[in-house]
């Protein structure tokens, strides 16, 4: 299973491209995406702290724009928005 | 009656005149713009422009819920409220966000213009990324959606 994370605000700095991909042999929850996040900062980034805070700080989204918490179960190839702290206007 | 809508800075820019036709009404006394822009400064550093970022289609969702949340938070009935925020890159003093709203009368419009930019701050997926004197750049720190 394959999910794609597309990066917004502060985690575009996460990747050269709009989103970062990762697979899964099964199921997976928000949560299990947010360590496969960490893992690739310490492995792209040398474990860059003030990118671990914008992952800590985080929320996720759904393909439909809904807000999902971190024991949200995924179960088929989708994307998911991370939503950085937010700031407009 | 409401107009929400992402403006990609490197196609069109925010015109007032826009908002101005579109509240235009006989039903409505008090018209008030709320224009947010671009400042040189921000926490002692200098600022020659900032970068947004939008989840275009969140966003544009936010900003009908918080229009749909105004009758009942407010108690405003008759009203009418053009948004448009920025998305990409702008220099300084150039708009980025413009709240138009239109009502009965000045009480409820001032109010109403207060309630929606509040809101947004707190709620619409936007990102500002600050572009120094130095050319040095950084995404600003937010409020986080996190549950």
């Amino acid at each position: 299973m394959k999910i794609s994370v597309e990066l917004f605000g502060a985690a575009r700095e996460f990747s050269k491209t709009k989103y970062l991909e990762f697979n899964f042999s099964k199921s997976c929850k928000v949560i299990d995406i947010k360590k496969k996040l960490y893992e690739h900062v310490d492995n792209k980034f040398n474990g860059n702290l003030n990118y671990k805070e914008i992952i800590k700080s985080s929320a996720f989204c759904s393909d439909k724009d809904q807000l999902i918490k971190e024991n949200q179960i995924l179960n088929k190839n989708q994307i998911i928005g991370i939503i950085p702290p937010i700031g407009g206007g | 009656m409401l107009h929400a809508k992402i403006i990609d800075s490197s196609i069109e820019k925010i015109e007032i005149s826009k908002a101005e036709y579109f509240l235009k009404s006989e039903k409505f006394g008090a018209v008030i713009y709320f224009i947010g822009v671009v400042r040189d400064n921000n926490e002692n550093k200098k600022v020659n422009g900032i970068t947004y970022d939008a989840k275009d289609t969140m966003v544009i969702k936010s900003f009908e819920e918080i229009y749909n949340e105004t009758e009942q938070k407010l108690g405003i009935k008759n009203k009418a409220v053009f948004i448009e925020h920025v998305k990409g890159h702008l220099k300084l003093s150039e708009k980025s966000i413009l709240i138009g709203v239109a009502c009965k009368h000045r009480d409820e419009a001032y109010r109403l213009s207060r309630f929606i930019i509040e809101e947004i701050k707190k709620r619409s997926p936007i990102w500002k990324k600050e572009h120094y004197e130095n050319e040095d750049s950084e995404w600003l720190k937010g409020i986080s959606l996190t549950t």
